[in-house]
């Protein structure tokens, strides 16, 4: 019994905007459950329980993982972006986490099912979780995480000028990895007996990682797809290089959308070695381009043959992929 | 047949948070009982208890607890403990401390744990508690491991990160005694090198009233009086919580580690009355033969015992039995054997009375003390016959039994020689 069974996901019920009215001995029950969050959290949450307003939902959930983030970790927070990640930056294990819902669940009246939980990495993921939540939306595509053979097999540009190890992508931002290792072909020159990777492969690499932004999460139109023959560089505002990076170092990558608008897409991205800033580029433009999605043909064996007057029948296939 | 010695002592007991301030205790025979707050309400008849100073663990939330500033345990670890865990938690790192035992040689395949407590029948009430009040998806995902029997074993292991054997014993009263029996039998078979042995009790309200039904609690109001055993005027047992903890190691690695070992372990044994669920056996039949079994595992004579740390708990029917055993046991040796129940000073700790009294033991033996019985005027009777010493003797001595008994009629013997 190490750990609690699967359960089918239910559908997303929205919780009810109109809230049942909140009375006096709720807000002792409230205040009991928030005794070690900060004020505002509190503050939050009764305007939340009061009004039904989703705008005070990101401040309850950020107060409540601040709570159980141990105190020498909390500094984090204060001036957090949406990409902290709760376990490596903030130490939260599963079950902090469940930890973390049930209080949430419990002051925001609503409930979280197990299989929601899974794809939850980041500070951002939380937060728009929970607004999804509260407002009935459907929720957002997961952070997937895409190892080196996913992205060679997606990316129009290929070894040896792919400057990227591995990869994970939103629907809000991709961030990935690579390591120098001091075999890239460009190294022997750049520079003579001092190999230091050069600037331009920096802002290369992240251009990269935007081209993987698009093909696997950024949204499209229905019906649709980015096509990798499409997506071109056009330009780049605000580039710096803080720190001069070398083989050993590992590049630590991240792009975020900025605006996006056929046929253009702008990012903001940098790269940091370590807790070191490396490159920031402010702007980064590509060209892309939709496709119709065509569906895969079916397998030949499932087609009807084509002189037969009846439609294969569906059920025994059926039945064998159950079996 | 590695010879096994005991190396590090750990204690949160109502007699003193350090080994320095238990043998202060012990020497001097004052007694850590108090009126217990909690009972002092008028439908509770019992209302004294061993206490524990200087910590508080009277909250459902670890995050409200205190303990001496000396500990410092981070809020991932607390929020699975019941207060056992606390006070055990503090215990080990004592006893840690006193072996001079690095990180690497607590964390290896060949250093184990085993404990023994009851859970916490707190924790399991607030929890279920709340599972009826706010729904089962919402009780809390520690709720499980911080109260079942076993939250101890589970928290000290994680805690600390024990790789070698680890293991819960229940047994009540006898629990702890197990546990250092069997720890002693895999140092000898050289599954391990090194063992914790953990016993640890909340103490509380929900842990101690349980018994009230049974008659068994002393109703006694002064607590100079509540714990008596073989007196004559005595009314039944004083709980008490607390922890303690034993590093048993081998020969081996005593030396390896060139440690001054407290005293050795030279054996034990165990029998069952058959008899009773709750009853001990009249003429203590289980724990006579627990006696046998240890000391002839241990090739000890009865005449060469000179002390019995006895396992009396100042209940009416108990004390009797073990009396009659010791007698059936030593013979013509009775008279010679000092033979004393610390529980007049502490209480009775349950599944921690074993390691607890057998760690006081090694303190005796290391200090050179006799502890006497505390609070004995008219001695029972049916206890006639035994050496009970009124005041604690120093003279250096060498060879101790000390007995345990639990529910079930389970009796565990274990003996002890100074390691001089």
């Amino acid at each position: 019994m190490s750990e609690a069974a699967a359960t089918p996901t239910p559908p997303n019920k929205p919780v009810a905007l109109a809230p049942k009215p909140f009375a006096p001995e709720d807000e002792v029950t409230l205040r009991e459950s928030l005794k070690r969050c900060s004020p505002s959290t509190f503050e939050a949450a009764i305007q939340f329980r009061k009004t039904g307003n989703p705008e005070h939902v990101p401040a309850v959930v950020i107060g409540v993982i601040e709570r159980f983030v141990e105190p020498d970790l909390r500094v984090k927070l204060k001036d957090a972006d949406d990409d902290l990640r709760l376990i490596e930056d903030l130490g939260i294990d599963s079950l902090t986490m469940m930890e973390i819902v049930i209080l949430v669940e419990d002051v925001l009246q609503m409930s979280i099912n197990n299989e929601e939980l899974r794809n939850l990495r980041t500070v951002g993921d939380v937060k728009t979780f929970i607004d999804c939540k509260v407002r009935g939306l459907p929720l957002p595509k997961p952070t997937k995480f895409l190892p080196i053979e996913h992205i060679g097999s997606v990316m129009p540009i290929q070894p040896p000028f792919l400057f990227l190890n591995e990869a994970s992508v939103s629907s809000t931002s991709a961030s990935g990895k690579y390591k120098i290792t001091g075999q890239e072909f460009f190294l022997q020159g750049h520079f003579k007996d001092n190999p230091v990777m050069p600037a331009s492969i920096m802002l290369e690499a992240l251009g990269q990682l935007a081209v993987l932004y698009l093909l696997e999460g950024a949204p499209a139109e229905p019906g649709k797809r980015v096509s990798p023959q499409t997506i071109f560089f056009t330009g780049c505002e605000g580039v710096r290089a803080h720190r001069l990076c070398k083989p050993g170092d590992i590049l630590s990558l991240s792009v975020k959308p900025k605006r996006m608008k056929m046929p253009l897409a702008t990012f903001e991205g940098s790269i940091r070695v370590g807790a070191d800033k490396a490159v920031i580029a402010e702007e980064i433009t590509l060209t892309f381009g939709f496709v119709d999605i065509v569906e895969a043909p079916a397998p030949v064996a499932a087609l009807p043959a084509a002189t037969a007057p009846e439609p294969a029948p569906a059920a025994p296939l059926r039945a064998a992929v159950n079996a | 047949m590695p010879r096994v010695f005991i190396t590090g002592l750990g204690f949160v007991t109502s007699i003193g948070n350090d080994a320095a301030t238990v043998v202060d205790h012990l020497r001097s025979l004052r007694h850590g009982l108090e009126l217990y707050p909690p009972f002092q309400a008028p439908d509770i008849p019992c209302k004294v208890v061993g206490t524990i100073k200087g910590f508080t663990a009277d909250s459902p939330d670890p995050e409200d607890w205190t303990f001496p500033a000396a500990y410092s345990i981070k809020r991932e670890l607390l929020r699975s403990m019941a207060p056992n865990g606390l006070y055990a938690h503090c215990a080990m790192l004592q006893a840690i401390a006193d072996a001079r035992l690095t990180p690497p040689e607590i964390s290896n395949a060949e250093t184990g744990l085993y404990a023994a407590s009851g859970g916490s029948p707190y924790l399991t009430h607030h929890h279920h508690e709340r599972l009826q009040k706010v729904g089962v998806m919402r009780c809390s995902p520690l709720g499980i491991v911080a109260s079942i029997v076993g939250t101890l074993n589970f928290n000290l292991v994680a805690a600390f990160r024990i790789q070698g054997a680890s293991c819960g014993f229940s047994s009540a009263c006898a629990s702890s005694a197990h546990a250092l029996g069997f720890a002693f039998d895999d140092l000898v078979l050289g599954r391990q090198k090194r063992m914790f042995i953990v016993g640890a009790e909340d103490g509380n309200r929900d842990a101690i009233l349980p018994f009230a039904g049974m008659r068994t609690l002393s109703l006694q109001t002064d607590p100079g009086l509540a714990s008596r055993p073989f007196d004559a005027a005595r009314d039944g047992f004083v709980g008490t919580g607390g922890a303690t903890v034993m590093v048993l190691e081998t020969e081996d690695e005593v030396a390896r580690r060139g440690v001054t070992p407290y005293a050795e372990v030279l054996g034990w044994g165990q029998a069952s009355d058959g008899y009773n669920v709750a009853i001990s056996h009249p003429e203590g039949l289980g724990s006579a033969a627990a006696m046998r079994l240890a000391l002839k595992a241990s090739r000890v004579e009865p005449a060469e015992v000179e002390y019995v740390n006895a396992h009396a708990t100042s209940t009416l029917i108990g004390d009797i039995s073990e009396a009659r055993a010791l007698r059936a046991v030593f013979g013509a040796a009775l008279p010679r054997v000092a033979v004393s129940s610390t529980k007049a000073l502490t209480g009775h700790g349950l599944s921690l009375a074993g390691v607890m009294e057998s760690a006081f033991c090694a303190l005796a033996l290391r200090h050179g003390f006799v502890p006497g019985c505390a609070h004995l005027s008219t001695v029972e009777p049916e206890c006639a016959g035994l050496n009970l010493p009124r005041t604690t003797e120093a003279r250096p001595f060498r060879t101790v039994l000390k007995n345990s008994s639990g529910f079930g009629g389970a009796n565990v013997a274990v003996l002890f020689r100074g390691a001089a």
